[in-house]
């Protein structure tokens, strides 16, 4: 087992290595840059401008700089804040988003599984089709239309909730409830409908009748026997849907104005402030994939029958 | 055991009855018919193709049209110009009353300037045929008929849902039938190549991409090779598994040893037994990919103007919503309404093609 985990730790590196020399070519390669912007800088001035942030420079020797700073844990400055560096940028967003993400995905992994277990309990009965329609519900309606939608009708219309802002405004909490609920309706819809699969489909298994036939009440069954089982799928899942709900945050931090790094992201793609979103893609990709790596160490510890090697 | 009749070729049963011989897809086919919600969803799916790709058969206005004494007209079955006029003359009651009642004499001027509008299209409504114009589900920012250009958006979006799908089956198939069956060091190559890009943050990649791209150029083109790129990588993986599970069955046993080379089996064997589940698989991801594509659009990264995908659509709904809900309710509903006739429409094919399956959730 801590054999398989050091292997796999190690193999994280040269993913992380790819993802980031990937990305800082991409970005360098492309048209225009930080300071082409609406009005022209007079050529000495460029120059200058270009000489302090190293952009002088042939594009290898900027990379080799550049890896360098960030094996140091320095993400560089930002070429359009000025007075920040990409560091206290990431700094102070970081924390906004990873808040928002668990928060949902808790949110969704709670109600998805109380969901599923009901509609598996109640097979075919009106609990299960009206369960289960609204789960369809969720993964069909992406987030940039139920977003605008509930703002539209409890924060305009009913006027119950803020329409915007982020815990330190005045409405405080409640400012959460909505980006919530927008972030984690395709992730609770679908661990719900796959609960109530993978429960299903263990209940009529062989050492579910078993402990059946010796006689245990049905809820012991229930909660002994069948959940432990069906929970692996959903454990699995757990990776993807940590990924989706990262890239996910992007566009419910843009529809409800919230501090995180997913609207830093979008708005330094915008402004092609180079080291902001280079720093934004190293952070995702640690996030990534850590989490992968997380699911795959549970995934053992939850599954005997896996075993490392 | 069903055995054939040499006489008449006519398959019977165990009891000697005669019986029609039914192939996997017939099978599949009575299947889907029988679910109703999927059935449903094909009939929602088919109608919108039929609207939006023979949009320009059909007698819809244009969606670049822009007509200022039009803008955002409410949803209504009346003529446009009554439905305008009924708006001014509401407006000047209410300027009337504000004038009175508090004595703003700054809104005078909007008062005249309204009354004369009044004049002015009450001249034209009846002559005008543009005013004759019925927009059935109102009007944007710019006058334009939302009816139309959400039709024009579907169009878009599905066609990068359609061109999505297929480049990432046909990416899918080729690596994935090769890594299973090669094996050895191309698998492994591809393999890893695999769990490189799912490792990848991808959208970001794609947010990146679209946003470096210079001003003006052809970024649907561009859109649809990004998403099409990272999109590959389960139809990938499905087939390789389907591949591996059947190569070392007796049929593909039976050809290598009539003298078939590795292609025939790959292409005449493997892959027509694959279909099913590359089927399930590329509808379950078409809505995804509009979902994607909307995505882009929705954060003023994909489709740029004067083409417009509902995501764009969406977005623009956005920005009204308080004073025009059905900006945003238009395109939205029908977005929604499609992705969820496609969903239905994926889980029943997979139900169908693919009983036995442990997915089915």
């Amino acid at each position: 087992m801590s054999r398989f985990i050091v292997r796999r730790f190690l193999s994280v590196i040269p993913t992380l290595f790819i993802i980031v020399t990937l990305s800082f070519f991409l970005i360098r390669l492309a048209p225009g840059g930080p300071f082409s912007g609406e009005k022209k800088l007079p050529p000495e001035i460029m120059a200058n401008i270009m000489r302090k942030y190293h952009m002088d420079e042939p594009l290898v020797k900027q990379y080799f700089r550049y890896m360098g700073d960030v094996l140091q844990f320095d993400l560089g400055p930002s070429y359009r804040y000025k007075d920040q560096t990409v560091n206290d940028l990431i700094g102070n967003a970081f924390p906004v988003s990873v808040m928002l993400g668990t928060m949902a995905l808790g949110t969704a992994l709670l109600l998805g599984t109380i969901v599923g277990i009901t509609s598996a309990l109640k097979q075919n009965k009106w609990q299960d089709y009206a369960a289960m329609s609204v789960a369809v519900l969720g993964i069909s309606v992406p987030a940039f239309v139920v977003g605008p939608i509930l703002m539209l009708i409890f924060a305009l219309k009913l006027k119950w909730l803020p329409t915007s802002g982020w815990l330190s405004s005045r409405a405080g909490a409640l400012t959460l409830i909505m980006p919530i609920i927008t972030l984690m309706m395709p992730y609770f819809a679908y661990i719900a409908r796959m609960s109530r699969g993978s429960l299903i489909e263990v209940m009529r298994s062989d050492y579910v009748r078993t402990a059946r036939a010796k006689g245990l009440k049905e809820s012991v069954v229930i909660r002994k026997h069948v959940l432990k089982g069906a929970m692996l799928p959903i454990v699995t899942y757990l990776g993807p849907a940590f990924s989706g709900i990262i890239t996910g945050s992007v566009v419910v931090e843009q529809i409800f104005v919230i501090p995180g790094i997913g609207r830093i992201f979008v708005q330094s793609a915008l402004n092609r402030d180079y080291t902001v979103i280079m720093g934004d893609v190293i952070v995702y990709s640690i996030i990534l994939i850590a989490a992968n790596f997380v699911v795959d160490i549970l995934y053992g510890l939850l599954d005997p029958r896996i075993s490392y090697k | 055991m069903p055995s054939i009749d040499k006489n008449n070729d006519r398959a019977t049963n165990e009891f000697n009855q005669y019986v029609k011989p039914v192939s996997l897809w017939a099978d599949a086919w009575k299947r889907l018919r029988r679910n109703k919600m999927a059935v449903l969803g094909m009939w929602i799916v088919a109608i919108y193709m039929v609207v939006t790709f023979g949009a320009a058969l059909l007698p819809f206005k244009s969606y670049t049209e822009q007509e200022m004494l039009h803008i955002n007209l409410p949803p209504s079955f009346k003529p446009a110009g009554v439905v305008a006029l009924g708006r001014l003359e509401e407006r000047k009651v209410e300027l009337e009353a504000a004038i009175t009642r508090s004595g703003r004499a700054d809104l005078k001027q909007d008062l005249t300037r309204i009354e004369n509008e009044i004049i002015q299209l009450k001249g034209e409504v009846d002559t005008d045929p543009k005013h004759k114009r019925v927009y059935i589900l109102g009007t944007d920012y710019l006058g334009r008929d939302m009816l139309a250009r959400t039709i024009y958006g579907g169009q878009i979006s599905i066609m990068i849902g359609l061109i999505g799908t297929l480049t990432a089956a046909m990416i899918g198939i080729v690596l994935g039938s090769l890594g299973g069956y090669l094996g050895g060091w191309v698998d492994n190559l591809i393999g890893r190549f695999v769990d490189l890009m799912y490792s990848l943050p991808y959208m970001l990649v794609v947010i990146i991409i679209m946003s470096m791209l210079p001003t003006g150029s052809n970024s649907i083109f561009v859109l649809y090779i990004a998403i099409a790129m990272i999109s590959w990588l389960t139809i990938s993986r499905v087939v390789r598994g389907q591949i591996i599970s059947l190569k070392n069955s007796e049929f593909v046993e039976a050809a290598r040893s009539m003298g078939a080379g590795s292609g025939r089996i790959i292409f005449r064997h493997l892959l027509p037994n694959s279909l099913g589940i590359i089927i399930i698989y590329s509808t379950l991801q078409f809505p995804s990919f509009i979902m994607n594509e909307s995505f882009l659009s929705f954060l003023g990264l994909g489709v740029s103007a004067p083409r417009a995908s509902w995501g764009t659509l969406v977005s623009e709904g956005v920005q009204g919503m308080q004073l025009y809900p059905w900006r945003l309710l238009v395109p939205a509903v029908s977005m929604t309404v499609f992705l969820f006739a496609m969903n239905f429409l994926g889980d029943g094919l997979r139900d169908a093609l693919d009983p036995q399956s442990k997915n089915r959730n």
